[in-house]
């Protein structure tokens, strides 16, 4: 990781991927809150159906509003758009350009990727990655496209082997925050349960009330 | 970077094998590929490109990129070719620093103006005739527009849409440094010998 990154937060929220159709801008209003919270946030900007110009325009008002603050804006895929924009990240999928070339070209910004398998773990591993989205650990609708849960185990076993942060993806509800943690996992990151911008600060809190250990 | 004159650009379409497409392109004698699939996942662009940039440095073709200036600047690809919807010229610039060349759509003089300002080397300027290989709701511009968004920018014009074997030498006339196709190579049997033959066309 690089050194002007303040540490990487435990709660990534990912963003709804439905900005293309709402003419509310969601992930703007998810933003302004988590710039607002005291505890950290990594906000990963998920947004497939948005054109590159628009991503850009979005990531750049959301880097600017999480500047000097603790939480870290992350983009989806595009490293060149987070650099553009002066975002801190990238997320990687499992089916994007391999981790280690990106590695090489995306530098200064934290860089993780999403693994649904052992096998992707292990070569995500071999990548100097920031960290390690697994998942899906419990059912989860949004994630059905990922393959039945991998279970508490698997997250132990995937934790036990890797050396850098892992995040448990996939139905994870406050109360199975310390499960995760307990089982090895580095923090959690989940989509659905931050949708509602007027509980989220509480939400927010929930979360990290039970991921202090 | 400068385009050599009567350029020809080949560009992959959403359904061939885009490796074999571009060997083909540049057994023909293509002076570039672009390498364009919207619905493609990063790693597939990647490993594409990779095979497509060895085939195009032994041709001494140039090799670029739509879209994607990330897979542009993993690759060290010779350009990227950008949108009006994709990141923005002057961002892209600063990202691929001065050497790599960044080509940009535009229909209309103020869109060739501004690519101009923010540091494109040449704009793409289309559609000049009906095409169906992309979903167009405008008309065409004609091939009176070359010479005029060309001149508001002081740019070289790569000329798209609709040109084949019967108006590409009309196009090159028009003031055009080069053309791009999709479908005049891809949608053909023999993509080889239908590059050839449109390289014939604007070299006359």
């Amino acid at each position: 990781m690089a050194e002007k990154h303040p540490p990487l937060p435990r709660l990534m929220i990912v963003s709804s991927g439905k900005e293309h159709l709402s003419h509310s801008s969601l992930a703007m209003k998810q933003a302004l809150i988590i710039a607002r919270s005291e505890q950290p946030v990594i906000f990963q900007l998920r947004e497939k159906s948005l054109t590159a110009s628009d991503m850009f325009q979005l990531g750049h008002s959301i880097a600017t509003l999480f500047k000097d603050g603790k939480s870290i804006l992350i983009i989806n895929e595009r490293f060149d758009i987070a650099l553009a924009a002066g975002a801190g990240g990238v997320h990687l999928p499992e089916s994007s350009c391999p981790a280690d070339v990106i590695r090489k070209s995306a530098r200064g910004l934290l860089a993780g990727q999403s693994a649904h398998s052992e096998a992707a773990c292990l070569e995500t591993a071999s990548a100097r990655l920031d960290y390690l989205l697994f998942g899906p650990v419990f059912h989860t609708p949004s994630k059905t496209p990922f393959g039945p849960p991998q279970g508490l185990e698997r997250l132990r076993d995937i934790c036990s082997k890797l050396r850098i942060p892992v995040f448990a993806v996939g139905g994870i509800t406050p109360e199975k925050v310390p499960a995760c943690i307990e089982n090895g996992a580095y923090g959690i990151a989940a989509l659905a349960p931050f949708l509602d911008t007027v509980s989220l600060p509480e939400t927010i809190k929930h979360y990290h009330s039970f991921m202090s250990s | 970077m400068t385009l050599s004159r009567r350029l020809l650009c080949v560009i992959t379409d959403e359904i061939s094998d885009p490796v074999a497409l571009a060997r083909m392109a540049l057994e023909g004698g293509a002076g570039m590929i672009q390498l364009r699939r919207k619905t493609a996942s990063g790693r597939d662009l990647y490993e594409w490109a990779v095979r497509i940039q060895e085939l195009c440095q032994q041709q001494h073709a140039l090799f670029i990129i739509n879209d994607r200036v990330d897979i542009a600047m993993v690759m060290h690809a010779d350009g990227v070719h950008l949108g009006q919807q994709d990141l923005p010229v002057s961002a892209a610039r600063t990202l691929l620093g001065p050497d790599t060349l960044i080509g940009v759509s535009v229909s209309t003089p103020e869109e060739a103006v501004r690519a101009a300002e923010n540091g494109a080397d040449y704009i793409g300027v289309g559609h000049i005739f009906p095409t169906f290989s992309k979903h167009k709701p405008s008309k065409p511009l004609g091939t009176t527009a070359i010479r005029t968004i060309g001149n508001a920018s002081g740019l070289p014009v790569i000329a798209i849409g609709g040109i084949g074997l019967d108006n590409a030498g009309e196009v090159i006339r028009s003031g055009a440094t080069g053309i791009a196709v999709i479908s005049a190579v891809s949608g053909c049997d023999d993509p080889a010998s239908a590059t050839r033959e449109l390289l014939n066309r604007i070299r006359q």
